[in-house]
């Protein structure tokens, strides 16, 4: 299992490998995309807030990679028309410069570019909202080789979805979805729509109202808050055992538009929950340790910035209502 | 042209189906009911029970239109949950089209359950569908551009008898034709954002223990049957409701023109549902 970190420019690949990254993911925009395409983007996230400069910074990037994979994302939802072309040329230009591979969630492009013979380093993203067993043999027989799975699975979910001949990543570590987002077909150019959403709907309670709220600011790293240093928003580090047992390729901290500083400190923490899985430790010991670090130790027991909650079948049964 | 029609129980069938929604009589041309469709294509929870579902493709065959099952994302026992179904309905004599948004389904009715017919759910298309811009699209952008023509041979590769989708922002995923698979608009609504952690299971639920991320494996009570909910957004000129796990806004007339010109079948709704 490899820890997959953020990057947006090379000079970040440094200080994330001393942090104990292992692999990388980065969004690059083809030259003369915008001019033709306008606000229309090539990857889920935006190029101006967390895209690589340009085509020569993420040459530096492969150079400064020191030989770890660096992958990088053509997963935006929908692109308009004429684009998977001019993308299926840049995706053959990403790769013959040394990418590792190209994270994929359109359909049309993912066709296309297993049509131009790219299958086997296309990586299926979690927009693609893969959710069963049945369904990764579907992209394990279109000649995807990695299957980034969504969001909203529990571990139970994920360790039924393990087939053989394709690998799969999960979330580890920042930036949580109210939706799923593979099917949320709103456009972060106008704003995150989940922002507003709750408030306003007719008829659902108020108490109900609030715990969604709640939620949603712990999904948004409670606030843009930090503990002790380390970001405080979705994880699935104390589920690292069992996603390690499940034969789990690799785990991914996001948040590309994020600063070095808190990179490097999800990264970090990650890297040290791992070791500590790897050694043998259990969630509990993990937990300890996380919360020795992080602090906010109410947010961790309550479960209420964990990805993978049924980590913690005991708290379920004595949690409290927040 | 034809439509189809939503139901979720057994009653009195319009004479006109363009009655299910009459603000848009001037839009719809005259044409027949050809299909009943039931399920959900948004939330595992909702699919019918096999005696609920035999009940309604009975119905439908009674009534002489084409009985289409509605089915989602399915997520970890969703899928054998689904395919129980198929069996139940299978063993009784019945065969509804399946309309599937998951590969996964897709796979199991090519090569277990070939004998139902198979259509292409509307979250295959991942189009725009974004209420805070619906009115600003031009309405000759429209339907303008190719659609998605390697998806396509793919689903006709494996057998896929029609696409569908409710409209989005672009309008081009049905296509200027057919090319041998029919084309169904869902119509009048378009689900903006869905996902598995619905703000009404959890205003059924009996602490925040059970609530979203938390809950995403406990048994939801199904309090959405039957109801959506009208949802105000300072951002948002479209009108919205929520239905279930599921945003819903109103296409606007624009929008809808163009795209009801490319449909070869209109599935109408009386209400938002997920």
């Amino acid at each position: 299992m490899k820890i997959l970190a953020p990057l947006r420019a090379s000079l970040e690949v440094a200080g994330l490998l001393e942090a104990g990254a292992e692999e990388f993911f980065c969004g690059v925009t083809p030259l003369g995309w915008e001019p033709r395409y306008g606000n229309a983007w090539t990857s889920r996230r935006a190029p101006q807030a967390a895209g690589v400069p340009d085509l020569d910074d993420f040459v530096r990037i492969l150079a400064g990679s020191g030989g770890r994979p660096v992958y990088v994302t053509l997963n935006a939802p929908y692109y308009p028309p004429g684009a998977v072309e001019m993308l299926v040329k840049f995706a053959a230009l990403l790769l013959e410069l040394g990418a590792s591979g190209l994270i994929v969630a359109n359909l049309e492009l993912l066709l296309a570019l297993v049509a131009a013979g790219h299958g086997e380093r296309l990586q299926l993203s979690s927009l693609a909202t893969c959710v069963n067993s049945e369904a990764a043999k579907f992209y394990r027989d279109l000649g995807i080789s990695r299957i980034v799975l969504p969001r909203h699975l529990t571990l139970a979910e994920i360790e039924a979805l393990a087939v053989e001949g394709v690998e799969l990543e999960v979330f580890l570590l920042n930036d949580g979805c109210v939706f799923e987002e593979g099917l949320c077909s709103t456009t972060h150019a106008a704003g995150p729509f989940c922002l507003l959403d709750g408030e306003g709907t007719e008829g659902v309670s108020a108490e109900t109202l609030d715990r969604y709220a709640f939620w949603k600011w712990t999904l948004s790293h409670c606030g843009c808050r930090t503990g002790n240093g380390y970001p405080l928003g979705p994880c699935g580090l104390c589920a690292l055992p069992r996603l390690l047992k499940a034969g789990i390729a690799s785990v991914k901290v996001v948040g590309r538009e994020a600063s070095l500083e808190r990179k490097q400190a999800a990264v970090r923490i990650a890297a040290l929950a791992l070791a500590l899985a790897k050694e043998g430790a259990g969630a509990e010991r993990i937990s300890e340790k996380v919360i020795e670090l992080r602090g906010m130790s109410e947010l961790c027991r309550q479960r209420h910035l964990c990805y993978y909650p049924d980590v913690w079948p005991e708290r379920a049964a004595g949690g409290t209502a927040c | 042209m034809e439509y189809g029609l939503f139901v979720s129980e057994v009653r009195e069938l319009p004479a006109d189906p363009r009655a299910a929604c009459g603000q848009w009589l001037h839009l719809l041309p005259p044409a027949p009911l050809r299909a009943l469709y039931f399920g959900s294509e948004f939330c595992a929870d909702l699919l019918p029970e096999p005696a609920q579902a035999e009940r309604l493709c009975l119905w439908a065959a009674k009534e002489g239109v084409e009985a289409v099952l509605l089915t989602p994302m399915l997520h970890g026992g969703a899928l054998e949950r689904a395919e129980r179904l198929l069996q139940s309905l299978d063993s009784r004599g019945l065969a509804p089209a399946v309309l599937f948004n998951d590969f996964g389904l897709l796979g199991l009715l090519r090569h277990r359950y070939p004998k139902f017919r198979r259509r292409a759910g509307r979250l295959l298309n991942r189009g725009l569908r974004d209420p805070r811009l619906s009115q600003q699209t031009a309405a000759g952008d429209a339907g303008r551009g190719e659609a998605p023509g390697r998806l396509r041979s793919l689903l006709a590769g494996y057998g896929v008898e029609a696409v569908e989708t409710d409209p989005d922002l672009e309008g081009r995923y049905l296509g200027e034709d057919s090319a041998g698979m029919q084309r169904v608009l869902h119509f009048p609504y378009t689900a903006a954002a869905t996902g598995r952690n619905c703000l009404i299971k959890a205003d059924g639920a009996s602490s925040g223990e059970a609530c979203f991320t938390k809950g995403l494996a406990l048994p939801c009570a199904g309090l959405c049957r039957g109801r959506c909910h009208p949802v105000v957004r300072p951002d948002s000129a479209a009108p919205l409701w929520r239905a279930g796990n599921t945003l819903f806004y109103q296409v606007s007339e624009t929008g809808a023109a163009a795209q009801l010109a490319q449909a070869d079948r209109v599935v109408l709704y009386e209400r938002p549902a997920a």
